[in-house]
């Protein structure tokens, strides 16, 4: 065996303990998933009977799935763009000059590190007994009732509560960005007379691309995929009418799921769900991800 | 090592002889009456000079992990708790008839597998339309005459229009939000009204039609004005939003005059030392008279075949028709028997109520989990909380009620 096999041999070795895990906690019941996603497996023993696409033709045919990829949709753009705006201007202000910056990053931070279910059970008491009392006292039509339970303002408290939790996350990416980019061109911009906001739009944002691609595709798959604060905070409630059949007004995809295969005990017709959504999610991630890599430049 | 042994060893003898000694094995799921349970076998050994070994699992699964290693221990049980079919399907070839037993004069919620009587019923739960009784006395309204639907009717109006007199809040105190989890209250508990009500126990012909897609259209169409009376005479931000607590706390302190709940909020209730008397009225949602709640035992003891046959089910005479049964089950385990011929009352108010319906014979059946896995809960409890926020009206509700049935069969 020459040294050079012997590198190879090694590496491989090396590469077996990850590999065998991935292979076994990942890849395989992938491949099983897909497979009782056509057969009409109930959750326990052996799949009974293969169905075909069954299972997917009626997913189409379901009103209530529809309805969570629409709201989950709607719920994903909210929440990029909210996440985002707050992450990045809350990251300007604490790579200023302003006067304890160092507590706010810290401040900012910390509701990331409380659990989605927590978080949303805090909230909900916040958004169905504080707001509604404050509403009251103000005299505000819309706040003197609880917020979650009105089908046209339950996706804003998702929204609201999620931007809260993770824009600490995200304005993490971005100030080692901010700090990461040379304060002499910066200075040389300031001394031609640009003005801030000229800094920030010509300099700033330019410079920190990878920085947003990263934070979006973040996001993205953390809003697709939100699961524990929905189901602390909503529920999926309350209901709402769509296509003449009730459906949950703010039952995300992620939650869709959960019920489909434990709720209503349909494993089999769950696992069809959760490939749509493995599929529908990938595409996504992958458009955004090459649309913001070739926005990146070097400086 | 040796030494180790040789005390398992010695250890294992003991238990084996123990388990010899026991003339009656009890395996059983409710860690919170074991002490009494126990206490109650003393008895029993005291007075027949059969001992009575009582094993107990604690939690639902944990009970049914320490079951099946009972099982196959040599030593099976002679009587162990069933919780519903599942439980019944799994062992139904070691359970024994006790048809003709003495204990099964005494009630009317036996678990039957076709005529075999196979359940002792180890309590019975119940719900009703809880009320004020001060504040019904106050309006002038005779609790024994809502027995029909026109009745409760007049009674909400009468009451809705006293509001301010009486310092209620709202007539009925009720919840069916998605977003509190309510939706067993609507969807399961007053979905099993229509499904039972003024039926014999056992009578499954609503739930087989509701199974097979359809519902009895003029029944389900006065099920349906039912519950938009229900609704109408409740607090909207009570049934969207309220919890649990906040729906006990409006009965407890005398803002709502009805109460939809069972008598297994007692402990909570009795925390809230309401001031006045409580009893049930009958969910009675027809034109013509139903009078009755709706009981039903949460588990059965069942007999093995090929055990202690005999001495169990005299164990179990015993304790239904005994002054010592009596006082285990109310006093001590704090349970509401489903016996009618124990006059013994437990003293927390909706407990006392479903005991007293009970022993008047007065109980109609629990088949709303009969329903497929998540469709009482999931989909009719969404529609319920479409009408309890106003969003649809009542012919709505029915057409889309009736509608989501219709799915059961495909």
């Amino acid at each position: 065996m020459t040294s050079k096999q012997k590198r190879k041999l090694t590496e491989a070795l090396f590469l077996l303990p990850t590999l065998l895990a991935f292979v076994m906690v990942i890849i395989i019941p992938f491949i099983y998933g897909i497979y009782y996603s056509f057969t009409n497996w109930q959750g326990t023993g052996a799949a009974t009977a293969w169905v075909g696409l069954d299972n997917y033709k009626a997913i189409f045919q379901e009103p209530a799935f529809l309805h969570s990829f629409l709201v989950t949709l709607l719920f994903t753009v909210l929440n990029v763009i909210s996440v985002n705006v707050v992450a990045f201007v809350i990251s300007l202000l604490v790579t200023s000059e302003i006067r304890g910056r160092n507590v706010y990053r810290a401040g900012f931070f910390v509701p990331n590190l409380i659990g989605g279910i927590v978080l949303g059970l805090v909230w909900q008491f916040i958004f169905s007994n504080i707001l509604p009392q404050i509403g009251t006292a103000i005299g505000s039509k819309l706040l003197s009732k609880s917020l979650i339970s009105n089908k046209d303002t339950v996706m804003a408290t998702m929204v609201i509560v999620n931007t809260w939790q993770y824009a600490g996350y995200i304005m993490l990416i971005y100030v080692a960005s901010i700090q990461g980019i040379s304060k002499s061109v910066l200075e040389a911009a300031e001394v031609d007379g640009a003005t801030y906001w000229k800094r920030i739009t010509r300099i700033q944002i330019p410079l920190m691309a990878n920085a947003f691609t990263i934070s979006l595709f973040l996001t993205l798959t953390n809003s697709f995929k939100m699961y524990d604060v929905n189901v602390a905070l909503t529920n999926g409630g309350p209901t709402a009418v769509f296509m003449r059949k009730p459906v949950q007004a703010s039952e995300l995809l992620a939650l869709n799921i959960y019920q489909t295969a434990f709720k209503y005990n349909n494993m089999a017709q769950g696992q069809a769900k959760a490939v749509i959504f493995f599929v529908v999610l990938t595409i996504f991630s992958i458009i955004q991800v090459s649309y913001n890599k070739s926005k990146e430049i070097e400086a | 090592m040796k030494k180790l042994v040789a005390l398992l060893l010695a250890a294992m003898m003991v238990l084996a002889a123990t388990g010899a000694l026991a003339d009656i094995v009890i395996c059983q799921n409710k860690v919170e009456i074991t002490a009494a349970l126990e206490e109650f076998a003393k008895v029993y050994e005291a007075k027949t000079g059969v001992p009575v070994k009582v094993i107990t699992g604690g939690g639902s699964s944990d009970y049914n992990t320490v079951l099946k290693a009972e099982m196959q221990s040599g030593r099976e049980p002679d009587i162990w708790v069933i919780e519903g079919p599942t439980g019944y399907e799994l062992w139904a070839d070691k359970i024994a008839d006790q048809a003709g037993a003495e204990w099964t004069k005494y009630t009317a919620a036996a678990y039957m597998d076709g005529d075999k009587v196979v359940g002792f019923p180890v309590a019975v739960e119940g719900y009703g339309l809880a009320y004020n009784a001060d504040i019904l006395a106050k309006a002038g309204i005779d609790p024994a005459t809502l027995t029909n639907y026109d009745a409760y009717a007049a009674a909400f109006e009468k009451l809705d229009s006293m509001k301010a007199e009486l310092g209620l809040d709202m007539v009925v105190s009720m919840v069916a939000g998605t977003t509190t989890g309510m939706t067993w209250v609507t969807g399961l508990h007053n979905f099993n009204v229509y499904l039972t009500v003024g039926n014999k126990r056992n009578d499954t012909t609503y739930i087989d039609q509701v199974l097979a897609g359809k519902v009895d259209a003029e029944r389900f169409h006065q099920y349906c004005q039912y519950v938009a009376l229900l609704f109408k005479y409740s607090d909207p931000d009570m049934l969207i939003n309220g919890t649990q607590d906040s729906q006990l706390a409006a009965f407890a302190n005398g803002k709502a005059a009805f109460y939809h709940q069972g008598n297994w909020m007692d402990p909570s209730l009795v925390q809230l030392n309401p001031s006045f008397e409580i009893a049930y009225a009958p969910h009675a949602f027809l034109h013509e008279d139903t009078d009755g709640i709706l009981v039903n035992p949460p588990s059965w003891y069942v007999v093995n075949e090929n055990g202690n046959k005999d001495e169990a089910i005299a164990f179990l005479n015993f304790l239904a028709t005994s002054e010592e049964g009596a006082d285990y089950m109310v006093n001590k385990a704090a349970m509401v028997p489903a016996f009618t011929n124990v006059t013994l009352a437990p003293t927390t108010p909706l407990s006392k109520s479903v005991m007293e319906w009970n022993a008047a014979g007065k109980t109609y059946d629990w088949q709303q989990y009969k329903l497929p896995d998540g469709f009482g809960m999931g989909t009719l409890g969404a529609i319920y909380e479409l009408l309890a926020s106003g969003a649809i009206d009542v012919d709505t509700f029915e057409a889309m009620m009736i509608d989501a049935i219709a799915s059961i069969a495909k």
